[in-house]
């Protein structure tokens, strides 16, 4: 079986709108978490981790009619495939053969909400319906392989906060088992009323910037974002010459079947995610030298993670290094596997962990939950789940290019 | 309405209606409004038809009247000036 590369990234989060922006945030400890600006929300929270619109980039390629209806979270998506592609060194002719798998939840939700608060405020006479056209989730994939010219085989997946880490799955078993040598996955999503008002209506939107594993955290802040890896068969990847940035060892999805919001109260659909991706990569818990965790910042999220972290590292916990990206580019639903995958990648690449910021006071002491200032060590191997609304589990094993798997 | 004002108001239907990425004092008075001209595809065609026949009272019958009546911005200015004299 092949084993699986990654040898391109792409991002464009709160951070910046690139990998080498994520890697200096995540490197110097900043918070992307600021006002909510883009629209106008009346509710508890007032915050949001917003993205500055991204350059053009490759969606110049695109019909000028095209490119002129693209929604914000299809020009995030354009912008962190392009990169991911370019810094893959990935030639037409791979890229004619590539396949593509995306995560998203909302699609262009919120060019479709203008449409209709256009209307409603009589700014319009009509309902605008050509600006709709964004609204299928699967509407990112065909401009992304468009705009790049990916002819491979291609699917959107939509598992809530899951969405991306599963594109990333079906990535990686794609060239595992052979029908794809080069596989993009993808995330995107962008911040919209609904979602705003949905995660505030169930109050679980923290009034201050998340604060993830603390003992006052009140919710996850929200943010918006895309991000791309580039899986290849090792092998493919070294005959090119390609640099191997790290390598997806295993992953494992599995569902909880329990409730439309709540994770299940024993964690146990997350544990067998942990488990099963460690199995997959023949992993010992003992060789994961860094956990990204999902780390929302909610009351439930965080005791349920911190349990199954507990379940599967025991007492090595206190000594394995914990840290919530969503705690500096806020939580992407859709795109945040992706995002926090390659946060992983940078973390493994550079010999970095990622801090934790606004953690004051942690509600498990014991734990490493890495500070504010980030910190620097060699790593070999780290894991990073994302557990999606519904029950939606998936974790992934990743490990250094040079850790000799 | 004279034809200096049609032809004003049919090229702000173009970029503020169709939100158009240039401004209307860019659009030039002969290009081709669909295919390379300004970039237009089957779906503004649609949007068009419906904008120009709302604002101008004026009936798009068929597909060979649209064609030639959206040719260029001169040629829709004539199309809207004669079925409005008739």
């Amino acid at each position: 079986m092949p084993a699986v590369a990654i040898t391109g990234l792409g991002a464009v989060t709160a951070l910046g709108g690139d990998v080498p922006a994520l890697a200096a945030g995540l490197a110097e400890g900043r918070c992307g978490i600021g006002p909510l600006t883009l629209f106008a929300h009346a509710g508890r929270s007032t915050l949001a981790a917003q993205v500055p619109e991204p350059a053009a980039g490759i969606a110049r390629a695109l019909p000028r009619a095209t490119a002129r209806r693209l929604s914000r979270a299809d020009r995030f998506a354009l912008a962190a495939a392009g990169e991911a592609c370019r810094s893959a060194g990935l030639t037409p002719e791979l890229q004619r053969a590539a396949a593509l798998y995306v995560g998203a939840t909302t699609g262009g939700m919120r060019e479709s909400e203008e449409v209709y608060r256009r209307r409603r405020a009589a700014e319009e006479r009509r309902f605008r319906l050509s600006r709709l056209l964004g609204t299928p989730l699967a509407t990112h994939a065909a401009v992304v392989s468009q705009a790049l010219g990916l002819f491979g085989p291609r699917a959107t997946f939509s598992t809530a906060c899951s969405s991306s880490a599963l594109a990333i799955g079906a990535a990686a078993a794609a060239v595992r088992d052979g029908r794809a040598r080069i596989a993009l996955a993808l995330g995107t999503d962008q911040l919209c009323r609904l979602t705003y008002a949905g995660f505030d209506a169930l109050q679980a939107l923290d009034v201050e910037p998340c604060r993830p594993f603390d003992r006052e955290r009140r919710g996850l802040s929200l943010g918006e974002g895309a991000a791309a890896l580039v899986l290849e068969d090792a092998a493919h990847a070294r005959a090119r010459g390609a640099r191997i940035r790290a390598l997806v060892l295993g992953d494992a999805t599995t569902t909880d079947a329990h409730h439309v919001t709540a994770p299940h109260p024993d964690g146990a659909g997350a544990l067998r995610a942990l488990v099963a991706a460690l199995a997959a990569a023949g992993v010992p818990p003992e060789a994961v030298d860094y956990a990204n965790a999902h780390g929302s910042g909610t009351r439930q999220n965080d005791a349920v993670e911190v349990a199954v972290l507990r379940a599967v590292f025991g007492r090595r916990l206190a000594r394995l290094p914990v840290s919530s990206t969503k705690s500096q580019v806020g939580h992407c639903l859709g795109a945040a596997g992706a995002v926090e995958a390659v946060a992983t990648v940078i973390a493994l690449e550079q010999g970095l962990l990622p801090p934790t910021m606004n953690l004051r006071t942690p509600e498990w002491p014991d734990l490493d939950f890495v500070s504010s200032a980030g910190r620097r060590a060699p790593l070999a191997v780290a894991v990073t789940s994302s557990y999606g609304f519904g029950g939606h589990n998936v974790t992934l094993v990743l490990g250094r290019a040079e850790s000799g798997r | 309405m004279d034809r200096s004002a049609v032809r004003a108001e049919v090229k702000e239907l173009l970029a503020t209606g169709l939100r158009l990425d240039r401004p209307a004092s860019e659009i030039l008075d002969d290009s081709p409004i669909f295919g390379e001209g300004l970039g237009l595809d089957s779906i503004d065609a649609l949007e068009l038809v419906v904008l120009v026949e709302e604002r101008f009272r004026v009936a798009i019958p068929d597909e060979d009247v649209g064609r030639r009546a959206f040719a260029t911005v001169n040629a829709l200015v004539d199309f809207i000036m004669s079925e409005r004299t008739r």
